[in-house]
């Protein structure tokens, strides 16, 4: 039997094992609206495009055969790969959020301890989950994109749908899976270690010694906060890979299209980002 | 060694789940891993507490609020809180609600009641002393203070209605005064105009005369030498004072003695009969010398030279 390559990984056994193979689904795929369409309606259409390919990914949940041998794979690059980015831009985030607070401080009658206040909750609740949803949504949200934007023009996709694999099964719901995990690990990782540079550098370089740091954090700390900011990743993780895999998904015109659409794909997750944290803040706060 | 992905993957969330938990008992003051009991008290009012602030005994953290809601029952706020089990928490501690609204840092106190009483066990209820905070004391007392305030503006006012009454009116004493002053400024800028030379060349002198000084003085060597001249001759003077007041204690001494009558200068002094026979057998000394100078053989003939060799 011909062994089948469908972006890096090997379906050829998932063909040759029939319980694994789960019914191919109705292609959930439309034609693209022409220019000719208004732009409101062309947007109205592509939410409506994204709220059945979600559906569509929920509806197999069920059907672990389907994504099991990927799910590893996109955790570990969604997650693993992109945690040293994500600690040096919320180290610098944490040590310049300090510096930038002491700055501002110039007033006897606040003590130095605010700094830490200050540093330690612009981290949990803003910096540590934005900071990490724009790494994310350059790094992981462009590859989401160029890799199913590829198989899509490529016909690799279709060639899935050919035979019996249910493609959103196998290529959007372990990418969107790995993002809601990983991303929440990646958010408390990368807070964890910015709240730490914002310490190291107030205290290395003279703005406000480790303790007044730490007596201010616990002064003003809420346990709320890392809770929210928990949830906060749980919907970045989700915005990023399920924007990124839909724009690749449905990504047209040869390689040309794929650029197009990764560069999209980055773009609308970090605006799609900023709005789910304006919503959040707003109904959870 | 090469680890899977998997392995890779499951470390990754162990790590951010122990950071997760650790990092919140953490900055909520809590010891990392020994436990927690709780606790309950019932407030009048919360004055901005909610779960996450911090529970205090003298000053030192011992855990924090979970829970803030008001009780169905009496419509009053009850509060569930968390303390560390090494805080020995005994019957008659009360709980106060302390620290600002307005900066966001409120606080339970725990007053802990005394050593022999009975532990609280977890669960129980601590009643509270209500203490009104700085900012509901200062709102209580803002009527009074602004009455006071109102006040002293109105006698502020009534100052500076008269004063600008004052100032004009011409014939005022404050209109006088300060046409008064004007004149003498006048008068002191148009002789200082008149007199700058003089003035001038005065200066020059001073100038001259603390130069001079200051040269006379610039040794410091002769100068420290006329002082430790100027010391000895004190110390000198000082010496003789000292022996010229001992002197004259002495002579105090000798005169009080002869005012006392003591003595033989004392008795010539203070007894006059002693005076007045001393100066008859003065007298008669006298006349008996008269009488051997006019008639010496009366005296000299039972003399004989043997008897005087």
């Amino acid at each position: 039997m011909a062994r089948h390559q469908f972006g890096d990984k090997d379906v050829s056994a998932s063909c040759r094992a029939p319980n694994d193979i789960p019914r191919a689904r109705p292609e959930i795929r439309s034609p693209p609206m022409p220019s000719s369409v208004p732009l409101i309606t062309r947007q109205f259409s592509a939410l409506g495009r994204y709220s059945v390919l979600m559906l569509g990914a929920v509806s197999t949940l069920t059907e672990w055969g389907t994504y099991r041998r990927n799910i590893g794979t996109q955790m570990m690059r969604v997650g693993v790969d992109s945690l040293p980015i994500v600690c040096m831009a919320t180290a610098f985030s944490g040590a310049v959020t300090t510096v930038q607070t002491a700055y501002q401080l110039v007033s006897p009658f606040i003590p130095d301890s605010i700094i830490g206040a200050i540093v330690t909750s612009s981290m949990v609740l803003e910096l540590g989950a934005v900071v990490t949803g724009f790494i994310l949504a350059g790094r992981v949200g462009a590859r989401i994109a160029a890799e199913i934007g590829t198989m899509r023009v490529t016909e690799q996709i279709d060639a899935l749908e050919s035979m019996g694999l249910n493609s959103v099964g196998y290529l959007i719901v372990p990418r969107v899976l790995a993002g809601i995990v990983m991303f929440p690990v990646l958010y408390v990782i990368g807070t964890f270690v910015g709240i730490s540079g914002g310490l190291l550098v107030g205290s290395l370089g003279g703005f406000v010694p480790a303790g007044d740091f730490l007596d201010g954090a616990r002064e003003y700390f809420q346990p709320f906060d890392p809770v929210f900011g928990v949830i906060k990743a749980f919907v970045f993780g989700f915005a990023i890979t399920s924007v990124s895999c839909y724009m690749g998904y449905y990504a047209d015109g040869g390689a040309e299209g794929v650029g197009r659409a990764t560069t999209q794909a980055a773009v609308l997750s970090c605006v799609y980002l900023l709005l789910a944290d304006l919503v959040l803040a707003a109904t959870l706060l | 060694m090469k680890y899977s992905n998997e392995l890779k993957v499951g470390i990754s969330i162990i790590l951010a789940g122990v950071i997760f938990v650790l990092g919140i008992r953490f900055f909520e003051d809590l010891p990392l891993f020994r436990t927690t009991y709780d606790l309950e008290t019932e407030l009048d009012d919360a004055a901005g507490l909610i779960p996450g602030n911090v529970v205090r005994v003298n000053g030192v953290t011992v855990g924090s609020v979970d829970e803030v809601f008001i009780n169905p029952e009496n419509n009053r706020v009850r509060v569930r809180f968390h303390v560390d089990r090494d805080v020995p928490v005994r019957e008659g501690t009360e709980t106060a609600v302390s620290g600002l609204d307005a900066l966001g840092v409120v606080r339970m106190d725990l007053l802990l009641g005394p050593p022999g009483g009975e532990p609280v066990p977890s669960g129980g209820f601590l009643p509270n002393r209500s203490e009104p905070d700085l900012l509901t004391s200062l709102a209580n007392r803002a009527p009074v203070l602004l009455d006071q305030v109102d006040r002293v503006m109105e006698d502020l006012g009534g100052v500076l209605t008269s004063s600008r009454t004052q100032l004009e009116d011409p014939a005022s004493d404050v209109r006088m005064l300060l046409l008064s002053v004007r004149s003498t400024v006048g008068a002191l800028d148009e002789t200082l105009r008149a007199e700058r030379r003089r003035v001038s060349s005065i200066l020059t002198n001073v100038d001259s005369l603390t130069g001079a000084l200051s040269n006379a003085v610039g040794g410091g060597d002769s100068l420290a030498a006329a002082v430790q001249d100027l010391r000895g001759l004190v110390r000198r003077m000082d010496a003789t004072l000292a022996g010229l007041d001992r002197t004259l204690g002495g002579v105090d001494t000798l005169l009080g003695k002869i005012n006392r009558g003591e003595g033989t200068v004392g008795l010539l002094v203070n007894d006059p009969s002693l005076y007045r026979r001393t100066d008859s057998v003065l007298v008669s000394i006298e006349a008996l010398l008269a009488d051997f100078r006019a008639n010496p053989g009366r005296y000299l003939k039972e003399m004989r030279i043997v008897d005087l060799f």
